[in-house]
């Protein structure tokens, strides 16, 4: 039963290894989807291009009903797979600084990475500017820490905190990537630019 | 058909199946009835407390000893390597890492066998492997490990090897438990460390 890794279990650098190729799938997937175009990244904030928000509530509601398929059929336990703590302060804060820095360089910090292996300089750029937001963040940290670690809400499930089951929330969040899905697509058709993409 | 129609009418149909399953596999019981009896009714399924003196002995990293007492007891004394998972706790998704060691001898004991033998059906049921009752607990553990005594005129190499692995095991439980409360809480936190590195994910 999954999930495959338990970390004891593995060594290291075989943990290591699979992510190293997770990695490469995920980045030459990120490639193919035309994520390393800041144009299309930026396009989710004009609405001329939803890709991005089509993309990630695919993948929101392929992950969540496939892991529960895996549970149902007993072929993965879900208590052993990891939730992310949630610290409020910081994913407000983290979120703001990287929606600005999203929509000011046209990258996320993995779509940089995936345009950086095909050549693109402002990618290099962005990821130079990513290294020194590290560095600083690095650098102020013991200033920082104690608005960063306030309001501390613990590994949260949003089905928990609603009171409902996982399957029920699996439902909810289908039907928001579906309303998403056609707003996006009543977007794109409103903020229709012409494709400069193939001009350059 | 409009497409975006038609694929939109399918997600929503999956949700609506998905959110009448039942998601509570891992919590439910894994194997049938029949399995379960036939399994308890094997003898493979208990170790007796010299077995468990050896291992502890050696200090056998393939062995989990696992004290179902409450934890006031526990502090109190145990079993030199084991963690306690108070029964009333057992099911608590926090000892999911713990139980789903398939490598590991998990070996429940409680003060005598009826809480241990409670934990092994409920354990093995939901579906985990390898797990082990400590034959008659912890009052056969102090008749025969703690107050057992050689009376007689001559000693087979066999008893000598028995007497000296619950000698062994005797000092062990002795050092343990006499230790500071201090010492004691280090010494625990220690054993926590692997259960902490199942977390995993970045922090």
């Amino acid at each position: 039963m999954g999930p495959i890794s338990i970390i004891s279990e593995f060594p290291e650098w075989l943990n290591l290894l699979i992510a190293f190729f997770i990695g490469i799938g995920f980045g030459f997937a990120l490639e193919q989807a035309g994520f390393s175009s800041s144009r299309r990244l930026a396009g989710m904030f004009y609405g001329y291009d939803t890709t991005v928000i089509k993309v990630f509530f695919t993948a929101a509601i392929v992950a969540l009903a496939g892991s529960q398929l895996l549970s149902f059929f007993g072929l993965l336990n879900l208590k052993l797979v990891f939730v992310n703590p949630y610290y409020v302060n910081s994913a407000i804060l983290g979120g703001i600084i990287m929606g600005a820095g999203f929509i000011m360089g046209g990258y996320c910090p993995g779509t940089s990475i995936s345009a950086l292996s095909i050549g693109k300089i402002d990618a290099m750029i962005f990821l130079l500017g990513g290294m020194v937001g590290a560095f600083l963040f690095m650098e102020t940290y013991p200033f920082i820490q104690t608005i960063a670690m306030e309001n501390y809400k613990g590994n949260m499930r949003i089905d928990e905190w609603l009171g409902v089951s996982s399957g029920v929330f699996t439902l909810l969040l289908i039907i928001a990537a579906v309303a998403m899905f056609w707003i996006a697509e009543l977007a794109e058709k409103k903020f229709n630019r012409p494709d400069i993409t193939s001009d350059i | 058909m409009d497409a975006r129609i038609k694929y939109s009418l399918l997600l929503v149909g999956i949700g609506i199946i998905l959110a009448f399953l039942p998601f509570s596999a891992t919590d439910s019981f894994r194997l049938k009835s029949d399995e379960l009896l036939s399994k308890s009714t094997s003898a493979e399924n208990s170790l007796s407390v010299d077995q468990v003196a050896r291992m502890v002995n050696k200090e056998d990293s393939t062995m989990l000893l696992i004290d179902l007492r409450e934890a006031g007891q526990f502090k109190e004394c145990n079993i030199p390597g084991s963690i306690n998972i108070p029964f009333s706790d057992l099911l608590n998704p926090w000892w999911e890492g713990t139980f789903n060691q398939k490598n590991i001898k998990k070996i429940f004991y409680g003060n005598g066998d009826q809480t241990a033998n409670c934990a092994w059906s409920i354990v093995t049921g939901l579906g985990y492997q390898n797990n082990f009752v400590m034959k008659g607990g912890l009052n056969e553990w102090f008749k025969t490990v703690m107050l057992s005594q050689f009376r007689g005129e001559k000693i087979t190499p066999l008893e000598n090897a028995l007497y000296e692995a619950r000698f062994n095991a005797r000092k062990a439980f002795t050092q343990i438990n006499s230790l500071p409360d201090s010492l004691k809480k280090q010494y625990f936190k220690a054993k926590e460390i692997k259960q902490l590195k199942l977390d995993g994910g970045c922090q």
